[in-house]
């Protein structure tokens, strides 16, 4: 009698179960193709048409929900009678019968500057509606809308929220020398960030994405400057006789691990955010440089060449307990440890070319996930879910996405420059 | 028994109604707005005050002849020095070079900055390091040649700036030096 009346429960709440359990549907891999999302095309809810409009609406869904992995995008679109976007207003079977599980229906109305963007997520087998989100803002704020949705999206088919409202800080050497710049993970919106005709490079974000900390030569030696991004307000917080450089913002945002030679060569030192030294953490006559926290703040991976060759280390936050990560390749370097703390990613030099790889902290599961060219620099998304690095495949530089499996290589940086060394920040 | 069951379905039942059923019955857009408050996009300022160009690497031949002045000031040329593939020991040949800049350096006055450079391979921020180890071995050696430690400095511009921007040995084996910049 019990158990029947479990299997009762349990047959009543299948279809809540399924909202309160994180997981939507079974997405135990990324790159998980079987599922088919439908984007319907994107409606004028009143006001005045605007096709261009229309169009960037739906390119935003199909980039950012291609890129996001449990689903394929259906390219193709249903032959409704009626197309309207709300529950009742349209009919599931021509999406059924096309081999849709999930549909994104959406639409715009413009007054003057304003735009409102409504978006509706259905689950086509069953007829149901799963999420809808309305949003009103300013013209130039249509992507920012857009992929707020898509961040959405991944919430209500995962439990998670995607990465796609994050920024990218980079390095690129556009106008002749190298500057810091940002712009959307996706290369919209580039915004020149110093303008100081030296060299700038190893940009961080700040783990509220509203700051950024980087190097720059701007007063001659290599120092490390904050910054906050939209006031622009700046304050140079190391500036120790040598190199000042490959700071990295702790994850509770108020220390920073950096690399610096004041003390005779490249150590591994954790300054407060405003540049008071709080510890020294290697003490070796070898290169110590790129740190990275783990996501609790417990241990520090960074390259040293103590062994003859860079390789990963990992140590402590405290720089006790030091052991090597990396024993396969000669030249392994750029460590970013993932924000759930189960993997490393890292760059290794081979054949003339740089790969990325992961890693597990314990040393095991060590994976390659690029094989062409010059691939360099990778960091984790702020969710885990993709990997922004710079690569090289036909000799120019630029930035790439891709998944955290290595499916998926996109990309997104697009003005012709050599651009390098990528940070994606979290949501704003 | 039976009766507590049968309310505990009933509620059950309920309660499940009121969660997956209930978005049937009314519109359940969450108004979001505004989602972007017209947030302006502040462009960051332009910096301060625009740093200098970095100063122009100052290696003599000194063109211009004092005229009026009857000593003439000697004219000092500091050759650079070059390193090996992920090295910075110096090479014999490197070591000659540095004796001549030690003496030459004695005959001036002026403040002398070792610049550590690297070739394109590797990792920029493995190649700062490098470049400032190559830099800090050829101010050693000064020093124990006789030069006053606070005429010397250093500093690396890893692979940020090479001299030859090929691809290939030749043009490698010209970036990876130290430079010797008389300083103003």
């Amino acid at each position: 009698m019990k158990s029947a009346l479990c299997l009762i429960i349990t047959l009543l709440l299948f279809p809540t179960a399924s909202f309160a359990d994180p997981s939507y549907t079974e997405v135990t891999a990324q790159g998980n193709r079987q599922v088919y999302l439908a984007i319907a095309p994107v409606k004028n809810l009143g006001g005045t048409p605007n096709e261009t409009i229309a169009r960037e609406i739906g390119d935003i869904l199909k980039f950012d929900l291609n890129l996001a992995g449990p689903f394929s995008i259906l390219t193709g679109s249903a032959n409704e009678a009626s197309s309207g976007i709300r529950p009742g207003e349209f009919d599931f079977a021509p999406w059924r019968s096309i081999g849709a599980a999930f549909l994104i229906k959406s639409g715009y109305a413009i007054t003057g500057n304003s735009i409102t963007l409504e978006f509706r997520m259905y689950d086509v087998l069953n007829g149901k509606s799963l999420d809808s989100k309305r949003y009103t803002g300013v013209l130039k704020d249509l992507r920012k809308m857009t992929h707020t949705f898509s961040d959405e999206t991944l919430f209500v088919i995962t439990g998670e929220k995607g990465p796609f409202t994050g920024k990218i800080t980079y390095v690129s050497p556009l106008s002749g020398n190298k500057e810091i710049f940002v712009m959307d993970y996706d290369g919209y919106n580039v915004q020149k960030i110093t303008n100081n005709g030296t060299i700038n490079i190893n940009p961080d974000f700040s783990p509220n994405g509203r700051e950024i900390i980087y190097t720059s030569y701007k007063k001659g030696n290599p120092d490390l400057y904050r910054r906050e991004i939209t006031t622009g307000v700046e304050a140079r917080i190391s500036s120790r006789q040598g190199a000042n450089i490959t700071g990295a913002w702790s994850p509770d945002g108020s220390r920073i691990a950096l690399a610096m030679s004041k003390d005779g060569n490249s150590e591994i030192y954790i300054i407060g955010k405003n540049g008071n030294e709080l510890a020294r953490l290697t003490h070796h006559e070898a290169i110590d440089i790129s740190p990275s926290w783990s996501p609790d703040g417990s241990h520090i991976a960074f390259v040293s060449d103590r062994l003859g060759s860079p390789q990963i280390f990992i140590m402590d936050s405290n720089g006790s307990n030091l052991r090597r990560l990396t024993y396969d390749g000669k030249y392994n370097v750029n460590p970013d440890w993932s924000p759930k703390g189960d993997r490393i990613l890292y760059s290794r030099q081979e054949a003339g070319g740089f790969q990325i790889y992961t890693i597990s902290p314990d040393g095991t599961g060590n994976t390659q996930l690029t094989t062409d060219g010059r691939n360099e620099n990778p960091h984790w998304s702020p969710d885990g879910r993709f990997i922004t690095f710079s690569a090289n495949p036909a000799g120019g530089e630029a930035i790439y996405v891709m998944r955290a499996d290595g499916t998926g290589k996109t990309r997104v940086s697009r003005n012709g420059s050599r651009d390098m060394q990528p940070a994606w920040s979290n949501h704003l | 028994m039976k009766q507590k069951m049968a309310k505990l379905l009933l509620v059950v039942c309920f309660g499940a109604f009121l969660i997956s059923g209930c978005s049937c019955l009314k519109e359940d857009v969450k108004v979001e707005e505004p989602i972007a408050p017209p947030v302006k996009v502040v462009e960051a300022p332009p910096a301060p005050a625009p740093a200098p160009p970095p100063a122009p690497v100052v290696v003599a031949p000194v063109k211009e002849v004092p005229v009026v002045v009857p000593v003439v000031a000697p004219v000092v040329v500091l050759q650079s020095v070059y390193f090996g593939f992920d090295k910075y020991v110096l090479t014999a040949d490197a070591s000659d070079v540095l004796k001549k800049n030690a003496d030459a350096i004695k005959k001036i006055t002026s403040k002398v900055q070792i610049q550590g450079n690297c070739d394109e391979r590797g990792s920029a921020e493995y190649n700062l390091a490098l470049g400032e180890n190559r830099a800090k071995t050829a101010q050693k050696y000064l020093i124990t040649l006789g030069v006053p430690a606070d005429r010397l400095s250093v500093i690396s511009f890893g692979k940020e700036k090479p001299l030859d921007t090929g691809h290939n040995e030749a043009a490698w084996a010209k970036n990876r030096r130290d430079d010797l910049v008389i300083l103003k």
